[in-house]
């Protein structure tokens, strides 16, 4: 039954009826999504910059410590090389003075000279950048090495003059020496102390920095957050209230069917009485008069005249009548609902190649009328789309009473259909009004296995217990 | 002089209806009804010997009142008017107890006939009530392939079929063929064995339908 979709176009364009229900989103809702993926863009980088950054920082320290320990050390190094040097100079040069043998002076004098050669070379490779501290303590090691060699090259030149003033420089100088050594020391504790101070500082600036980029990242973050809190709480209110309108509106178009099925069942019963009980009535009554007339006349001629008129005025009447039973099946009314679907199925079998068979089983006579008409238009409907559609030869209408319902079967060995793709106003209008009375109605075919209509409508009781439920099948 | 009672809720039309009995000598209107409750409540007082009632009327239809019509007065005789030749109204007006069944087309050239036959306890139908009916009987029979029955019926059977269907009682049957009663009555039972028959309506239909009665 695969074009049953005659009205399918129609129907297609069905879900798309609501009022202001498409999708819509508002500039400002577009304009804060952009934001956020910007912030989460900016965040992203922020962590990626304050890793790179802190990386940089830890090698650039690393690197740098190393480079300062190692200037302190070579410095360290060659200052107490130095001293070293200067002492040593110092007791050669003692030596040398207080030797009287001409050959260990001899020696001794070729050891001043040697170490005179080393302390010179070491004082001029000395780096020049020098703090106070450490200038004075170089100017002093300097100074103790001039004096010591001021008294050398005295005694060289006048070894008995200078016996005698050399006892007190010597040990002025011893003592001063061992001051030097301890300057030194200290010298040294503190150049060690400024490194430290100086990578302190560098760590704290360090710190400093990522704690800068930390705070950044965390506050975007948090902005981040909160925007898109901000966002989904909007979104959330907007989905509600679409789908509050949605189901409004779903609400009232249920209703609006609902009232255009009634509405169209009244205006049909009203016409089909209009036409029944006016026109069919004065034709009816013209049809008794020409009989009438033609039985009191014995002119041929005004026999066959009226004998024409009847035969017009029968067409006419049969024609309304055939209008009327269309729009309001009187068979409903005279003979119930079992004998008018049986009259129904004879007629479709009458004027189509398929033939319907009706069974029937405990169909109550006293059902409410709008139950009657439903499954009565039901299973016109479903038999219509069967011989329109379908190419169906055989039909089957079944009705049948359970506890509070009654189910209607309509199947036949029709082409068959996709009821999931195809959906025509008339299965639409079948289920309207199937749901209007509380039923629920399927549609079960596939394409080439024929197409079962089934629906189960709630039979009202007065029972205590309350309203109809609504039925599954 | 046979007493009819009209009944029909459109009012030209039993003024139609009427006149025709009206002029027939040997039939006479002794009361109009417009609805079917008011159809039964003067047949209750009138006691007429024929009712004619059309088939759809308000509040109570014609086949609801022939029915209590019957259960209170089995003397009175029912003539039912309809627009319907269908199966599904002969069916029902006979089993609600009709003699005669009339479409209004032409109810106005049979209905004396009918009125006179269902007097005298005779069925009476208009000609395109069989016309109809047997389309439809042999349609269903060259769809479904099924052989028509009536051919397997002995002579007798068919004449017991035919009296049957006119409205005669198994005793006038038995009087008018010198048979007993007992053996029309199995004749009778034979037929709607054959026939797959439930009851006299059915029975009736049938014949209608073949033309054995019109």
């Amino acid at each position: 039954m695969a074009s049953m979709a005659v009205h399918a176009d129609a129907a297609d364009a069905g879900p798309g009826f609501g009022p202001s229900l498409g999708p819509r989103s508002g500039p400002g809702s577009s304009k804060l999504r952009w934001l956020l993926a910007a912030i989460c863009a900016i965040l992203l980088a922020l962590v990626l910059i304050s890793g790179i950054l802190g990386m940089r920082y830890l090698d650039q320290m690393h690197a740098r410590e190393r480079e300062v320990t190692r200037a302190l050390m070579d410095r360290t190094e060659l200052l107490s090389a130095l001293w070293v040097s200067i002492q040593n100079y110092n007791q050669a040069v003692q030596q040398y003075v207080q030797q009287a043998d001409a050959e260990r002076k001899q020696l001794a004098r070729e050891r001043i000279d040697r170490l005179t050669v080393e302390i010179d070379t070491d004082l001029r490779r000395y780096p020049a950048d020098r703090d106070s501290l450490e200038a004075a303590l170089f100017d002093g090691i300097e100074d103790v090495y001039t004096q010591q060699r001021r008294l050398y090259l005295l005694e060289s030149e006048a070894p008995k003059r200078a016996r005698e003033p050399l006892a007190q420089p010597v040990s002025a100088l011893e003592k001063q020496g061992a001051d030097w050594s301890r300057k030194f020391q200290a010298w040294n504790r503190e150049k060690l102390r400024q490194a430290d101070q100086a990578m302190a500082a560098k760590f704290t600036g360090a710190q400093n920095s990522l704690l800068r980029v930390l705070a950044i990242g965390f506050g975007s973050g948090l902005a981040l957050v909160l925007g898109s809190m901000v966002y989904i709480v909007q979104l959330e209110r907007q989905t509600r209230n679409r789908y509050v309108q949605l189901a409004q509106s779903k609400d009232e178009l249920q209703r609006l069917s609902s009232r255009l099925v009634d509405a169209q069942e009244t205006e049909r019963r009203a016409i089909s009485r209009e036409l029944h009980d006016e026109i069919g009535q004065s034709l009816g009554a013209l049809l008794v008069d020409i009989a009438r007339l033609a039985n009191a006349t014995d002119r041929p001629e005004a026999r066959s005249e009226l004998e024409r008129m009847k035969s017009l005025a029968e067409r006419t009447l049969s024609g309304v009548r055939d209008m009327a039973l269309l729009l309001r099946p009187s068979m409903l009314d005279d003979l119930g609902l079992v004998a008018a679907l049986e009259w129904q199925a004879r007629e479709v079998s009458r004027r189509s190649p398929m033939e319907v068979a009706v069974e029937s089983e405990d169909v109550p006579e006293d059902l409410p009328d709008e139950v009657r008409v439903c499954i009565y238009r039901l299973v016109q409907e479903a038999l219509n789309n069967a011989v329109r559609h379908s190419g169906a030869r055989n039909a089957q209408v079944r009705v049948a009473q359970s506890t509070a319902a009654i189910e209607v079967r309509v199947a036949d060995d029709g082409g068959g259909f996709d009821p999931v793709r195809t959906r025509g106003l008339g299965i639409l209008g079948m289920e309207e009004r199937v749901k209007r009375l509380g039923g629920s109605f399927r549609v079960e075919s596939k394409p080439g296995q024929g197409t079962t209509v089934r629906a189960l409508l709630p039979i009202r009781r007065p029972d205590p217990t309350g309203g109809p439920a609504t039925l599954q099948l | 002089m046979i007493r009819v009672l009209l009944a029909d809720d459109h009012t030209l039309i039993r003024a139609g209806l009427r006149m025709v009995v009206a002029a027939e000598p040997d039939l006479t209107v002794v009361g109009e009804a417009g609805d079917g409750r008011e159809a039964v409540a003067l047949a209750r007082n009138l006691k007429p010997d024929v009712a004619v009632l059309d088939i759809g009327m308000p509040g109570l239809n014609g086949i609801e009142a022939a029915r209590q019509i019957r259960a209170a007065l089995p003397e009175t005789q029912i003539v039912m008017l309809s627009m319907h030749s269908d199966e599904g109204y002969v069916l029902r007006a006979l089993k609600a107890g009709a003699k005669a069944y009339l479409l209004k087309d032409s109810a106005e050239a049979d209905l004396a006939r009918a009125i006179r036959a269902a007097a005298a306890g005779k069925s009476f139908f208009s000609p395109a009530v069989g016309k109809v009916l047997l389309e439809d009987y042999m349609r269903v029979m060259q769809r479904s392939g099924a052989e028509d029955s009536y051919e397997i019926l002995s002579a007798r059977e068919r004449e017991i079929l035919q009296l049957v269907a006119e409205g005669h009682s198994s005793k006038e049957i038995a009087g008018m063929l010198h048979l007993s009663v007992y053996t029309v009555e199995t004749h009778r039972a034979r037929v709607m064995q054959k026939l797959n028959l439930r009851g006299i309506p059915e029975l009736i239909l049938y014949a209608v339908r073949k033309g054995i009665v019109s």
